[in-house]
């Protein structure tokens, strides 16, 4: 790449970019991790008779759906620059709250659906607002999150049986279709946001150097808040959808999601650092992770060494974005 | 140069004083730019002249002191102010965002949304309008950089500065405050930058600009302000100075000369 840089203005004629140009680009961004995720793919399907059919891969598509809705909220926290550790105890809020709902105020679930993502979106909002008004880091202030909102889980769920719920329900989280198409659905959103509205271009400009974003004009403080809205929104979408999906809901639910959601944003190449990433890659982080899952289990590998892999692989994700930020 | 004698005072700043603590970064400073003309301002490092420039813009917050456009008094809390006031500022080191594209940074935090009610609703940008912009600017001021949908990093040092002087020229709506536009830049990218700071006039603006060279100071600029330990030792008309006496100001050598 370094031998593109000109030493001088004139460097190339004026010329209109095209939208293949733009294509080409974008996907030159992404050919990398979706050259690793085939690769992962074709290994197990070598290996593993049992792994060769679409169940297996619809299944690894619907078993990671759930987290994919999750990570596309990470993925927009951490293109900003922000970090959000309190995504599985915001997860666990919601899927209490939608149970409570639905079960002890009778609601009709639509009505449930929208009052729990309130509540996830209103909990992200105040981890944007004490990190904004207090200055503390976010590591820190999400770390709380994560204590704090999980007591708030329990809390409002003890001793409450929040299972059984109505069909119509039942049938966002069950089954292939539905949730492969929430996933797809919230990416696609996530998508247009990042890359064509004025707030999810700022989240890059803010990701990538703060100060010029805000000398620049740019309302840091308040797009901030926005991100982790954004966060607690998907956060809350996933929990309903799991406890659709298992058809109970429990305050235990959601423990270390937060983690898989960022190993996911960051096996897909989204910079840790901020400033640089997209929700496709995201979606491709998340299929790596659980292919590498379920193909190890088809393998008889126990839960303990595909945690060990999962682990080793998050290191080597980051330690590649490292590299290549030493090697510009 | 006789008939910028006569031009009005665009902007004045009185009393302009930073402290840091017990440390005085920037005392009581007076600075006045007459329209249409290129201040410089110079000093040694630590003279304060970037603290000066931040003060003005609103990129730090001033202990006292007011600054006034057309004789009206504004108030500056932030960025925001002083573009509001006419002000486009390029700041050393923070004047793009590596990470994002040329059009991007040309527009941040003054994107052009879509002319119709999603646009509107949802802030949904409007590239081909920004990029159209962007195209003709560029041909109007000679810059020759056609892949502008490619992050800034991938672009040389003088390629970055004359997005960002370009940048000025787009929203500037009076006044350019330029940090050092030539550090860092080659001999033969400094002399474009400067052509480029020279072509401001041209476009309306008053320009005030930082700078170590004192060639630029003497060949570019109408008149320069000396700085030295946060305070103002002189103000003149280039025409009465050459360049050992500019630097006999900025070392101290020469006392103070204000006039």
């Amino acid at each position: 790449m370094l031998n593109q840089k000109s030493s001088e203005f004139v460097s190339v004629p004026l010329a209109k970019t095209s939208g293949w140009q733009i294509l080409r680009y974008q996907f030159m961004q992404i050919w990398q991790v979706l050259a690793a995720l085939l690769f992962i793919y074709a290994v197990f399907f070598i290996l593993s008779p049992a792994f060769r059919n679409v169940d297996t891969l619809l299944s690894i598509f619907s078993q990671g759906a759930i987290l994919a809705v999750l990570a596309c909220g990470t993925t927009v926290v951490l293109i900003s620059g922000g970090l959000d550790l309190s995504v599985g105890s915001i997860f666990a809020v919601v899927g209490v709250v939608v149970g409570v709902l639905i079960k002890e105020y009778e609601l009709a679930y639509p009505l449930a659906i929208l009052g729990a993502l309130a509540a996830g979106t209103a909990l992200g909002a105040l981890n944007g607002v004490i990190q904004v008004v207090t200055k503390v880091p976010a590591f820190i202030v999400t770390l709380g999150g994560l204590t704090a909102y999980k007591g708030l889980a329990e809390l409002l769920g003890s001793g409450k049986d929040l299972s059984r719920f109505p069909e119509g329900f039942q049938m966002l989280g069950s089954g292939y279709l539905a949730p492969i198409c929430i996933m797809l659905g919230a990416a696609l959103l996530t998508g247009l946001f990042l890359t064509k509205t004025r707030l999810g271009n700022h989240a890059f400009a803010i990701g990538g150097n703060e100060e010029v974003a805000r000398l620049s004009g740019v309302k840091v403080a308040r797009s901030r808040i926005y991100y982790y809205m954004i966060g607690g929104m998907f956060a809350a979408t996933a929990a309903i959808l799991e406890v659709s999906k298992l058809n109970f809901a429990q305050s235990s639910r959601g423990v270390s999601y937060e983690l898989f959601a960022i190993a996911a944003v960051v096996i897909g190449g989204t910079s840790l650092f901020g400033g640089r990433g997209s929700v496709g890659k995201t979606i491709i982080g998340m299929l790596i992770m659980q292919t590498i899952i379920v193909g190890l289990a088809y393998l008889g590998v126990g839960t303990s060494f595909q945690r060990i892999a999962i682990g080793t692989i998050i290191i080597l994700a980051v330690y590649w974005d490292v590299w290549r930020r030493q090697a510009r | 140069m006789e008939h910028l004698k006569s031009a009005k005072t665009i902007l004045q700043a009185r009393g302009l004083s930073k402290h840091y603590g017990g440390v005085v970064a920037l005392d009581a400073v007076d600075l006045d730019l007459r329209e249409g003309e290129v201040l410089a301002i110079v000093g040694d490092n630590g003279a304060g002249k970037s603290t000066l420039v931040k003060a003005l813009t609103g990129a730090i917050a001033k202990t006292s002191g007011k600054v006034m456009i057309d004789g009206q008094e504004v108030r500056i809390d932030g960025p925001a102010d002083a573009k509001a006031a006419g002000m486009e500022t390029v700041y050393q080191d923070l004047a793009l965002v590596n990470e994002i594209s040329i059009t991007k940074n040309m527009f941040l935090g003054r994107e052009i949304v879509k002319d119709n009610l999603f646009g509107k609703l949802f802030g949904v940008l409007d590239f081909p309008k920004m990029d159209a912009k962007i195209q003709d600017l560029f041909q109007k001021l000679d810059i020759r950089i056609a892949d502008i949908y490619r992050d800034a990093e991938a672009f040389s040092g003088g390629q970055r500065q004359a997005v960002a002087l370009a940048k000025t020229v787009m929203f500037g709506k009076r006044i350019a405050i330029l940090d050092e536009p030539t550090a860092a830049l080659g001999v033969r990218e400094s002399k474009m930058a400067m052509d480029l700071v020279c072509s401001l006039k041209d476009h309306g603006l008053s320009v005030i600009m930082i700078t170590h060279n004192m060639q630029h100071v003497l060949n570019h600029c109408d008149r320069v302000i000396v700085m030295r330990l946060g305070k103002v030792a002189a103000v003149c008309d280039v025409a009465d100075v050459d360049g050992d006496m500019l630097v006999g100001l900025i070392t101290g050598a020469i006392e103070q000369k204000v006039g």
